[in-house]
């Protein structure tokens, strides 16, 4: 029967090309943390003004002014900080979906220059729009980030370390855990967005220290 | 139509190796966590008797010194210096002295990524010597830790409570407690000693750890509260909800149609390739 041959040869051939595209869709699936997104309109700020405060001493420690506003001159964040607790199931509030483009501080974190690592939050996006960190995964080693507090001073802190972890596998000890120094940790989201949950499945952390 | 053997045998051997390759591609591993490399350490006089002192702080193999402090006296204790993991020696010399002049004292020190560690000149200025302690950096959770360092001549054993707490029961001079968890709050600091009690208020917060260095006052004892290192009392739990979708691409979520894809394909080519084989041994080319 040499009319079978023909269609054994396009069964095997069209086998193999499945093959090769269902391999090629699942190399995509498997990498969120690349995900390159568009740039273009990032307009840098200057570097904010006023007095930048010294790290404090650990001798007798003293409560330092409350953060109210954060800079991020290279990605062009310029934001008030709004306070953030914990929801009831103990996770780290957020902004709510009207204050997309706000970042907010843990209150149940250091204050930012204070020793200890201070925890400030904001969006990648709202449902159609960008969110204040929508560039956060943007930064480098060090870059600079300033806090305005209270009483006027400015902290100001570099970039040491930008990192994307999954959900499911968030560094607690190293995000929140004791620091001997003034350090600043700024989280939002990364990664792919699980359509079936609504959520981001990772999240970016950029760690900064206060300069000295 | 004819297909040569070896054309056959190519395109068996392709779709063996495509299945090879599309089971890995499945196990993708994702980036791990960093460090940047770097552990902290500080500079401190705790000897009561010894007058001031230089200190520096040498990377091994560079005698240019990395950090120096001036005139550091009894009862000082540097900030944590951030610095790159590694071997470093530690010098004290006589406040003034010339840079490089004979020190005094000097000991190495290892610094460990993420770990931070305290140099302190100890004892009495007859018997001084440079102690090398690993700070502590984590806290059970809602609880803070500290302990305490006895750094007075003129009392040789003090014990020191936090509350009803006791933290150090007759510690000797010159010697450190191991850390202790408590309950955080307000207390009273409360140190007995042969020659008077101390008495302060001090704070710990929960997430906090603290070092208490008890010193040869003007008149009495005093006590330093030292806040070594910080982070937040109530850890939030798992991540952070930071984001509604709206910019995210529209890609591929699930893995599982590529597999469906990747196995549909496989059977396809496996019965054409055994169908081929088949008419090859019945036709017996």
């Amino acid at each position: 029967m040499p009319t079978r041959r023909p269609a054994a040869l396009l069964s095997l051939a069209a086998g193999l090309v499945v093959i090769a595209g269902g391999t090629a869709g699942l190399l995509l699936t498997r990498h969120p943390t690349q995900v390159i997104r568009p740039v273009a309109g990032v307009a840098a700020l200057p570097a904010p003004t006023g007095p930048i405060v010294a790290p404090p001493q650990s001798a007798e420690p003293r409560q330092v002014p409350r953060p109210v506003s954060l800079t991020i001159p290279l990605i062009g964040v310029q934001t008030p900080l709004i306070t953030l607790g914990l929801t009831s199931s103990g996770a780290l509030q957020v902004p709510s979906l009207s204050q997309i483009s706000v970042a907010g501080w843990y209150t149940g974190s250091p204050r930012p220059g204070a020793i200890g690592s201070a925890i400030i939050v904001g969006h990648i996006d709202g449902h159609k729009l960008a969110g204040v960190f929508y560039r956060l995964h943007l930064l480098h080693p060090g870059d600079k980030v300033y806090v305005r507090r209270a009483d006027g001073t400015l902290v100001e802190f570099r970039v040491t370390l930008v990192q994307t972890y999954l959900k499911d596998h968030f560094p607690t000890q190293a995000v929140y855990g004791p620091t001997p120094d003034p350090e600043l940790r700024l989280i939002t989201c990364g990664g792919t967005f699980d359509v079936a949950t609504d959520h981001y499945l990772s999240n970016v952390v950029v760690y900064a220290t206060e300069v000295s | 139509m004819k297909f040569p053997r070896r054309i056959r045998r190519l395109l068996m051997l392709l779709a063996a190796s495509a299945l090879l390759l599309g089971i890995p591609a499945a196990a993708t591993a994702f980036a791990t966590p960093g460090t940047t490399g770097t552990g902290w350490i500080r500079l401190a006089h705790l000897s009561p008797n010894t007058p001031a002192v230089d200190v520096y702080l040498y990377s091994f193999d560079n005698s240019n010194a990395k950090i120096v402090l001036d005139h550091v006296a009894y009862g000082t204790v540097s900030p944590y210096e951030s610095v790159t993991a590694g071997d470093y020696s530690v010098a004290m010399r006589v406040a003034g002295a010339s840079p490089t002049s004979q020190p005094v004292l000097s000991t190495s020190v290892t610094i460990q990524a993420g770990h931070a560690y305290t140099v302190a000149g100890m004892g009495p200025e007859s018997g001084l010597r440079l102690q090398v302690m690993d700070d502590d950096l984590t806290t059970p959770i809602g609880q803070s830790l500290v302990r305490v360092i006895q750094a007075s001549l003129k009392d040789q054993k003090v014990s020191v409570s936090f509350g009803s707490t006791v933290l150090a029961s007759s510690l000797a001079f010159a010697s450190v407690s191991p850390y202790q968890a408590v309950l955080p709050g307000t207390k009273t600091v409360t140190v007995t000693a042969g020659t008077g009690d101390a008495n302060s208020s001090v704070t710990l917060a929960a997430g906090t750890v603290h070092t208490l260095v008890v010193l040869d006052g003007a008149t009495g004892l005093e006590v330093v509260n030292l806040e070594d290192a910080s982070g937040s009392g109530k850890p939030p739990l798992g991540g952070v909800s930071t984001g509604f979708g709206g910019t995210a691409p529209r890609g591929p979520g699930s893995p599982v149609p590529w597999i469906a894809a990747i196995a549909a394909g496989s059977l396809l080519a496996l019965t054409g390739g055994l169908r081929l084989r088949r008419r090859q041994l019945n036709t017996g080319i």
